[in-house]
């Protein structure tokens, strides 16, 4: 008797293949289509009916089964209030962290296991290794592609879930051998274009999404460095650190956003990209997750124990706390130092200055390949310079 | 696809088939040769001042004087309009308030209607509107009832002069109480036009709408007609086109182009009906005498079904996996108004009419048209029958329990008629 999987199909290039190696493997595959919440407005556009349809041929290419489940109420809850608690009180979210949480490997998973399934797969790039026991915590590996890795988003997933979780897509070195699979198997998808971004946002962009949502208040732009009242914003919580674009101050040069301030409404600029402000040696992280259960021990105290398998990439003697962190989808992986602290929260701290990252952004942290887990970044309490 | 293989012409291979003319119709070669010269020659604003712009002026007024004439109306009564939901919006916007409209409407008549006081009357298992529910839903703040034709789904035609009566004998009781509450009864013909009379004044409606994209005419392009006195309210404004109520430069082509498209389907419906319905009853006989647990919907009687028109449901089987198949196999069908299906929602039609959902969700709407031959429905039949056939296979589905669970459609009392 063939093991059952329910895969999360989206219509998209990866889980089509994945659906096709599952099968190839023997598994006996259910494909599901999760319909999470979109905005029915004009101007709203989203594709999910059309990814529905090209998720639909590629089940009957296949000869399998497809079920629409709709998971409107749970992505709305969990996903799209959080997003809008956060941008109002000036976190920067990452909505697919807290979907792959909730949704996909939360209800989703729940709902599978419930209607019968051994296991479950999507197409997301990423890597497991199964615990023998399913009571203990599998490992999350980065992908075979570092390109396309998207264990960015996974931090938050419960170890034990991936004991049932398979990646079909996270072996295969890059998109183009995965799109070239795909056009071997007459799965008529593999010119699709990528899709990213958040699917309810859609096209229309993140501020017009926001503005439908919280109203606008205007504001001063006030200069980090001098105080100076620059100009008028429409909204503290519009802005994000590091933005560039959108501050509408009329010539003079590019100034990036230092600091947002949606208490007083304040956002402040600096025409400095370098300025001191915008960077830093340490980030404090809270609402941490790690999927072994428990903080990762200082490394120090594990020098020389470390399995071969754990070792670094650098391939390097570790020294204290050695860890390498991302601090966005697919950004460079930098050495830190992680050093849990009470209450969930965790310090990391780099050897170099490192550019600042808006709160709200997931940092996830890496022992090698394996994605031990994160926290999301607090605010930056540096006071601005005394004018 | 050979859409245009006909077994008179000695070609005797079909490689598919076209199934869907309630969602789209070809324009007929007729109607192209009558629109070309509008875009390159004959291209003048009606409204400038010119000689030759007032030869477009006189060509729009033609054409909508032929509109008007096969719609038994004066010209000055039609409103073109950029297709049958706007016209269906502008009927809506001629009054404010109470409406009285059926549960199987188009989504632009519910949408309108969802918008002001309103009462969605029932309608039986076949699709059929109940004068009698619409005089009692009526209050004596009802000022508009809209109810269609035909509808496009199931094919189910309405009993319109008997709902006219009542909105009659309603307008002759306020006249006679001295309330000055108007009552107009709107219908959507947009999905009749190619095959039922028209005429406004047999039908006894005060608005109507038609479209020319259902007619072999252009996407587009519909009118509203409205009874002489009903003040229309212009919904799009600016220059003042269509007497101040539809501003916007005249669409010239288009509207010649519905005049060609509406004269040609009117003078063939009779016979078209007669060949169209031939075939679909082929068509039908042939997929109920190779699944006869399959339920076909709407009407059994004729008269009370559009002609091209075959709904047919299979239990247990999904329909979007159908069309799937079908394609593949050069055939194309709906399955349901296009604008749910686009949305994937569950049709309100088959809701409307009882179909449990595990029966409407295997849901085909197959409309046949000029192009559509006795070899393409013979090769859907066989197509549909493979589709079907696999699909039951795959999931292990027992057609002995489909008997038993749906019956048989092929006895006379089971096949739609069950109102």
């Amino acid at each position: 008797m063939s093991q059952t999987v329910y895969l999360g199909m989206s219509g998209g290039v990866d889980s089509a293949l994945s659906a096709a190696l599952l099968c190839e493997q023997g598994y006996d595959v259910h494909a599901i289509y999760m319909r999470n919440w979109s905005r029915d407005l004009p101007g709203f556009k989203c594709t999910w009916a059309a990814d529905l349809a090209d998720a639909e041929r590629v089940a009957v290419t296949l000869g399998i089964d497809l079920d629409v489940w709709d998971c409107e109420a749970e992505y709305k809850t969990t996903v799209v209030d959080y997003l809008v608690d956060s941008y109002a009180r000036g976190y920067t979210p990452n909505p697919d962290v807290m979907c792959n949480q909730a949704v996909k490997f939360g209800t989703f998973a729940q709902r599978a296991f419930a209607d019968g399934a051994d296991l479950i797969a999507t197409g997301h790039y990423a890597r497991t290794q199964h615990a023998t026991d399913p009571a203990q915590p599998a490992r999350l590996l980065r992908a075979a592609d570092e390109h396309k890795d998207q264990t960015y988003f996974l931090w938050r997933v419960p170890g034990q879930t991936f004991n049932r979780v398979l990646f079909p897509v996270g072996d295969i070195p890059s998109k183009a051998v995965v799109r070239q699979m795909c056009a071997e198997r007459g799965l008529g998808i593999e010119r699709k274009p990528d899709s990213d971004g958040i699917c309810f946002v859609g096209e229309v962009g993140i501020r017009t999404f926001l503005l439908d949502v919280l109203d606008r208040k205007a504001g001063d732009i006030v200069e980090w460095e001098t105080g100076r009242v620059l100009g008028r914003h429409d909204g503290a919580f519009l802005f994000t650190i590091g933005q560039r674009k959108g501050l509408n101050l009329g010539g003079g040069p590019a100034r990036y956003v230092v600091r947002t301030d949606t208490q007083d409404n304040v956002v402040y600029v600096s025409a400095n990209h370098d300025c001191p402000a915008l960077l830093t040696t340490e980030l404090v992280l809270e609402d941490c997750h790690w999927l072994a259960g428990h903080a990762p021990v200082a490394r120090n105290t594990l020098a020389g124990q470390a399995p071969a398998d754990r070792a670094p990439a650098s391939g390097q003697t570790p020294v204290a706390g050695d860890y390498v962190v991302r601090t966005r989808h697919t950004g460079a992986l930098v050495p830190a130092r992680v050093e849990p602290l009470p209450n969930g929260q965790a310090r990391v701290s780099f050897d170099t200055p490192q550019r600042l990252v808006a709160p709200g952004q997931s940092c996830v942290v890496y022992d090698g390949l394996e994605c031990v887990g994160g926290g999301i970044v607090c605010p930056d309490t540096r006071p601005h310079p005394r004018w | 696809m050979a859409l245009l293989t006909d077994e008179n012409n000695g070609t005797s291979q079909v490689d598919g088939a076209y199934l869907d003319y309630a969602a789209a119709t070809p324009m007929a070669p007729e109607v192209v040769q009558a629109m070309l010269p509008y875009f390159t020659q004959r291209f003048y604003n009606p409204s400038a001042p010119y000689a030759l712009a007032r030869e477009a002026r006189t060509d729009l007024e033609g054409a909508r004087a032929r509109l008007a004439h096969l719609i038994g109306a004066r010209p000055d009564c039609v409103t073109l309009t950029a297709g049958a939901t706007e016209a269906n919006n502008l009927a809506f916007a001629a009054t404010t308030g109470h409406v009285v409209t059926d549960a199987i409407e188009h989504e632009s008549v519910l949408a309108c209607a969802e918008a002001r006081p309103h009462t969605i009357v029932p309608v039986s298992t076949d699709g059929r509107v109940d004068p009698a529910v619409v005089a009692k839903a009526l209050t004596p703040r009802t000022q508009l009832v809209s109810i269609e034709l035909a509808n496009g789904e199931i094919g189910t035609i309405q009993p319109i002069r008997q709902i006219a009566a009542v909105v009659r004998s309603e307008r002759e009781r306020r006249l006679e109480a001295s309330e000055d509450t108007p009552i107009y009864l709107h219908v959507d013909a947009s999905q009749a036009a190619g095959w039922l009379s028209v005429d406004v004044t047999s039908l006894g409606a005060d608005l109507l709408t038609l479209s020319a994209a259902k007619v072999y005419g252009p996407k587009q392009v519909g009118l509203l007609w409205s009874a002489e006195g009903i003040p229309l309210r212009p919904l799009v404004l600016g220059g003042g086109q269509e007497n101040g109520v539809r501003s916007g430069t005249e669409n010239v082509a288009g509207v010649v182009g519905f005049s060609v498209a509406l004269e040609l389907a009117q003078r063939e419906r009779r016979a078209e009906a007669a060949r169209v319905s031939a075939l679909r009853d082929r068509l039908q006989a042939s997929l109920l005498q190779r699944f006869p647990w399959a339920r076909v919907s709407g009407p059994q009687r004729q008269k009370l079904r559009l002609p091209n028109l075959l709904h047919v449901s299979f239990p247990c089987v999904e329909a979007r996996r159908l069309v799937i198949l079908l394609e593949r196999q050069g055939v194309s069908v709906g399955t349901g108004s296009a604008c749910a299906a686009s949305r994937m929602q569950v049709s309100h039609v088959l809701d409307a009419i009882g179909l449990p959902r595990e029966v409407s969700r295997g849901s085909l709407r197959m409309t046949l048209g000029r192009q559509t031959t006795r070899r393409q429905v013979d090769f859907a039949a066989d197509a549909i029958e493979r589709a079907v056939t696999s699909e039951l296979q795959r999931t292990g589905v027992d057609e002995v329990q489909l008997l038993e669970r749906y019956g048989s459609s092929r006895g006379a009392a089971r096949l739609g008629g069950r109102a």
